[in-house]
């Protein structure tokens, strides 16, 4: 690397400053902003009036918003349980099928990527088109299946609106799961594989002692991707529950909560800015955490088995 | 490369491989063909081809519903944005690839830490600061929000890039005479070409999707983009199915080409990072 | 080469995207007036009527640029506070409109339209503040009873009910032989409060009266009349479609528009809705709610939908009053209820409505007890809004999850965190 006279680097500022700045004060500013209007209250698009810790008092422990903020926070404990499970855990069975050096398995890798470039919104109309119990596809696919006993509300019972709400969040973002593990996969050695075949191990073991061992820091990635995104998702809930979260809140997620919570009006569910930004904060904590908590684990993990 | 070789396996592999096809394209076929469809149609043979193709949806979605105006602005936002994205992460990563001076980590890892921070959890900061410098219902407040969420991985991405190209050509150009901005524009940037095509690319799915942002940045409907009015359309025309479909395979068309005719770049570009590890 | 073929792409992409973007700009010298509303599906009924107006007034254009619904009222309010509001806003009646005026960006309007005060005073009264300023041209009433289809009824030799046992026989009727009773699905719970709630409600919690007691505190939603209200109304629950959990609006208004069902209790807002759908008034008939016992008198809920405004920063505001004066002339409001069937204007005068659906849906005010929806006034100004319980109660209800009298409590229950009568 080259070493600079002191005087001479003084041009870097104008190099790395743009980026800093916008990145910053877009960024950073509006999220630190964010955390100090969560302690104020009042009507207006900013609020102003200093409450202290009244809005997180209201969050935690004042009925109704403690009810319906707890139901958010456990709604998207399942639907990021649930997208992991379809996402990753398929994606990544997927993806080792894909590495097989079959025919047509660039073509399909290839394909799986075109969901994910779609927007979230149009997903959510699409399926949420498709699985309408009126003149849904899926109904009638059923029916043409002969399994029409099977055919429920989907998105209108408790039961099946958020587990299939994350299957469609799934269905765009499998793609995802595909890349990454596909490149992975290809990344090992050859003949780390062909050692085991030799020794003997069948194809579980070898995704269980060669395949994942290689590629966990791919999977510690994915799972955080699909972490931040699902804790922060709302598009989707939109689109095919509106922010009210239907039926019965049973997929209203942080999301759709922050959403009415901040940009609603009362008569709509809105709470006003403050508690808004009271729920945004939180938000950020959990994320931050978690995301936290799961490099440590990915680290851990990675360290114990190399 | 490990080879399937036992029979039935392969059959079970092919046939999960043509559902997971399926499980993709259905969707997207059915789209497409019901954009193309009249009511009728629709709902007498759903998924069969249309027959005739009824362009009348598209047409209307242009005529009455002014969608160019929609198309025209998110154009301009996303290549603006594309544009800034690249531009000031080149830059910051030049000057943090190629230079030590002190804090240099702490600053690469200031940039790199965006990538985990959700820029929503913001949204009520970036209002204030919007309806502060009079930006709020411009396509501009669009355009730096979107920079800002791009940097991060602009940076990511070019720094890696720009440390691996070799010191001796700087070298080589000082002593030739050019000073540090002309190391920069004559060597850095045309050796980074494919590096910053690959950050403009992977930036242009999140940017040209975007929905939350123009949602609370956004109300007149000449600075509408694209994902904004497509919710506003499917309001206006929801009992009409042709057009509700035209709408949506117009938001979608785009990206989905763009990803088809350079999906290499688009692969290379997202699974960079990962496999970095 | 990749590169320039990428180049390209993008190049042409932009170019196409900017001639196709030739479209909606003014003339020289014209000035131009924006008008929003929540009405996304009235765009072309709206230009046609505002184009009346541009007729008679070359030097102005009116461009109507809605937005959704449910994202309507909170994006005005923000709009207007940060001066980038449309010129002439819709606005709703009561504390949803006083927020509105509350923020100091409404123009008020007792001297600038002097026609104002012919209009009737309960109209009035939806938009005014409590200083008595007129903030909104009382537009357009709605009301709520039912739709049904005029050959599934003649099948069967079914007569249009009069009272509630009435009105459940004919579905029991038309159950029996396999039709499809109602279009109706719980999937978004404002059609279950607004309409089969306040609307078909009234009769049996007892009306105008009723309303006002509970905004003054005198009775509660757990109070038998109330209770009662939502245990006769869950009584329709049997009679709806197969799926009706996961119904939307939309599919509902589909299924009745194509004659998928026989019946649908609705707005009057829908007319021109089932009539793009193929049903058109001599398809379809209207009721209005049926009543507990023959020669009852009728509660009917007339609400009070939307007023026209004036956004008092807009740099328009001459052309802005033009058109408000304009929208409250009987001129504008025949127009406009023509165009749009089911709205009915305050604006006095005398009208003659061509639609036979609208007809019978203002004759039946005739002798009525008009009251507004339940919990609309006061009682949703503040969270937990009464709209939103109502919404929750009567999803919950309908889908076997709270009895009818658990419904009434979660609502009350809601109220009492924060409305003090």
């Amino acid at each position: 690397m080259l070493r600079q006279e002191g005087k001479r680097r003084w041009f870097l500022v104008w190099y790395i400053l743009p980026a800093l700045v916008v990145y910053t004060a877009f960024m950073l500013v509006p999220i630190i902003n964010s955390m100090r209007l969560s302690f104020f209250s009042g009507d207006g698009l900013i609020p102003n009036e200093f409450v202290g810790f009244d809005n997180y008092i209201k969050l935690f422990a004042e009925y109704p918003f403690n009810e319906r903020f707890w139901n958010a926070f456990f709604n998207n404990i399942k639907f990021f349980v649930m997208v992991t499970l379809y996402q990753n855990i398929l994606g990544f069975l997927m993806a080792v099928l894909l590495t097989r050096g079959l025919r047509f398995s660039a073509f399909l890798r290839k394909l799986s990527f075109i969901p994910t470039t779609l927007s979230v919104l149009v997903v959510g109309f699409l399926f949420s088109m498709i699985f309408n119990p009126v003149w849904g596809v899926f109904d009638q696919i059923l029916r043409v299946l002969g399994l029409e006993s099977l055919i429920r509300p989907w998105l209108g019972d408790r039961l099946t609106a958020l587990p299939i709400v994350s299957m469609v969040v799934s269905w765009q973002f499998f793609g995802e799961s595909i890349i990454f593990y596909t490149a992975g996969i290809d990344a090992i050695d050859d003949e780390m594989l062909e050692a085991a075949r030799i020794d003997g191990a069948g194809f579980f073991s070898e995704i269980w002692h060669i395949i994942l061992p290689s590629i966990l820091p791919v999977v510690g990635i994915v799972t955080i991707l699909i972490f931040v995104g699902d804790f922060t998702q709302f598009d989707i809930i939109y689109a095919m529950s509106t922010s009210m979260g239907n039926p019965g809140y049973s997929t209203d997620i942080f999301g759709s909560l922050f959403y009415r919570t901040a940009f609603s009006s009362p008569e709509r569910g809105g709470w006003g800015m403050g508690m808004g930004a009271a729920v945004a904060t939180i938000m950020f904590v959990f994320v931050f955490v978690g995301v936290g908590l799961f490099l440590i684990f990915f680290n851990r993990r990675r360290s114990k088995l190399s | 490369m490990i080879t399937i070789h036992r029979r039935w396996a392969r059959l079970v592999s092919y046939g999960l491989m043509v559902f997971y096809a399926a499980v993709i394209l259905f969707p997207l076929y059915l789209m497409l063909i019901t954009s193309l469809k009249d009511n009728r149609q629709i709902f007498t043979r759903p998924f069969a081809f249309p027959n005739p193709i009824e362009f009348g949806g598209y047409l209307r979605v242009f005529t009455v519903a002014h969608y160019g105006i929609y198309f025209k602005n998110s154009t301009v936002i996303t290549l603006c944005a594309l544009a800034l994205i690249v531009f000031l992460s080149a830059l910051a990563s030049y000057a943090l690839a190629k230079y030590e001076f002190r804090g240099k980590t702490a600053i690469y890892v200031y940039f790199v830490l965006g990538l985990i921070v959700p820029i929503r959890l913001g949204t009520i900061g970036i209002l204030k600061t919007m309806i502060g410098l009079t930006l709020f219902d411009t396509i501009w407040s669009l355009v730096i929000v979107f920079v800002a969420m791009g940097i991060p991985l602009g940076v990511f991405i070019l720094y890696d890039f720009i440390r691996m190209i070799p010191e001796e050509l700087s070298h080589s150009a000082r002593i030739d005479g050019c000073n540090e901005h002309m190391i920069f524009r004559r060597i850095v940037v045309p050796l980074s070409q494919p590096a910053l095509a690959t950050v403009a690319i992977v930036n242009f799915i999140p940017v040209w999707n975007d929905f939350w942002f123009p949602l609370i940045l956004i109300r007149s409907n000449e600075v509408r983009p694209v994902p904004l009015a497509t919710a506003l359309l499917f309001g206006q025309f929801e009992t009409n199915f042709g057009m509700v479909f035209a709408v949506l395979s117009l938001a979608s068309l785009p990206v989905m080409t763009f990803y088809l005719l350079l999906s290499r770049y688009f692969i290379k570009g997202l699974t960079k990072g990962a496999l970095k590890g | 080469m990749r590169k320039t073929a990428v180049l390209a792409l993008v190049l042409l992409t932009l170019v196409a995207g900017i001639s196709m973007a030739g479209g909606g700009r003014e003339a020289e010298g014209t000035t131009k007036l924006v008008f929003t509303s929540w009405r996304t599906e009235d765009i072309e009924r709206m230009n046609r009527i505002n184009q009346v107006f541009m007729d008679e007034n070359p030097d102005i254009v009116v461009e109507f640029q809605p937005i959704k619904d449910t994202e309507y009222d909170a994006q005005l309010k923000s709009s207007l506070e940060t001066g980038v509001a449309a010129d002439i806003v819709f606005l709703r009646s009561y504390d949803a409109g006083l927020q509105i005026w509350d923020t100091g960006i409404l123009l008020p309007l007792n001297d600038v339209v002097p026609a104002l005060a012919d209009f009737p005073g309960s109209a009035r009264g939806a938009w005014s503040s409590p200083e008595d300023d007129l903030y909104a041209v009382p537009f357009v009433g709605v009301t709520h009873g039912v739709y049904y289809q005029k050959a599934i009824f003649d099948k069967y030799g079914l007569e249009v009910p009069e009272t509630w046992d009435e009105f459940i026989s004919v579905c029991e009727r038309l159950d029996a032989n396999g039709e499809t009773v109602f279009a109706q699905g719980t999937k978004e719970g404002w059609p279950l409060y607004e309409v089969i709630f306040s609307g078909l409600g009234a009769n049996f919690y007892g009306g105008e009266q009723a309303r006002q007691d509970l905004m003054a505190g005198a009775v509660k939603l757990t109070d038998p009349q109330f209770v009662r209200a939502f245990e006769t109304l869950n009584e329709l629950q049997p009679f709806f479609p197969a799926g009706y959990e996961a119904i939307d609006y939309v599919s509902m208004q589909q299924m009745f528009g194509t004659g998928q069902a026989a019946m649908f209790i609705g707005g009057s807002w829908e007319i021109g809705i089932f009539e793009d759908l193929g049903s058109g008034q001599s398809e379809i008939g209207f009721f209005p709610p049926p009543v507990e016992n023959r020669g009852d008198r009728l509660s009917y809920c007339f609400h009070v939908d939307a007023g026209i405004g004036i956004n008092a920063e807009s740099e328009n505001l001459d052309a802005a009053k033009r058109y408000i004066e304009w929208a409250s002339s009987p001129e504008f409001a025949q127009l406009f209820m023509e165009e749009l069937p089911g709205f009915f204007a305050y604006t006095p005068g005398s009208y003659s409505l061509s639609n036979s659906l609208a007809n019978d849906m203002i004759a039946a005010v005739e002798g009525a007890d008009v009251t507004v929806r339940t919990v609309w006034e006061k009682m949703s100004a503040q969270s937990p809004s009464g709209n939103t319980l109502m919404w929750e109660a009567l999803i919950d209800m309908y889908n076997g999850i709270k009895t009818p009298a658990e419904a009434a409590a979660h609502v009350q229950r809601g109220l009492d965190t924060w409305y003090r009568p």
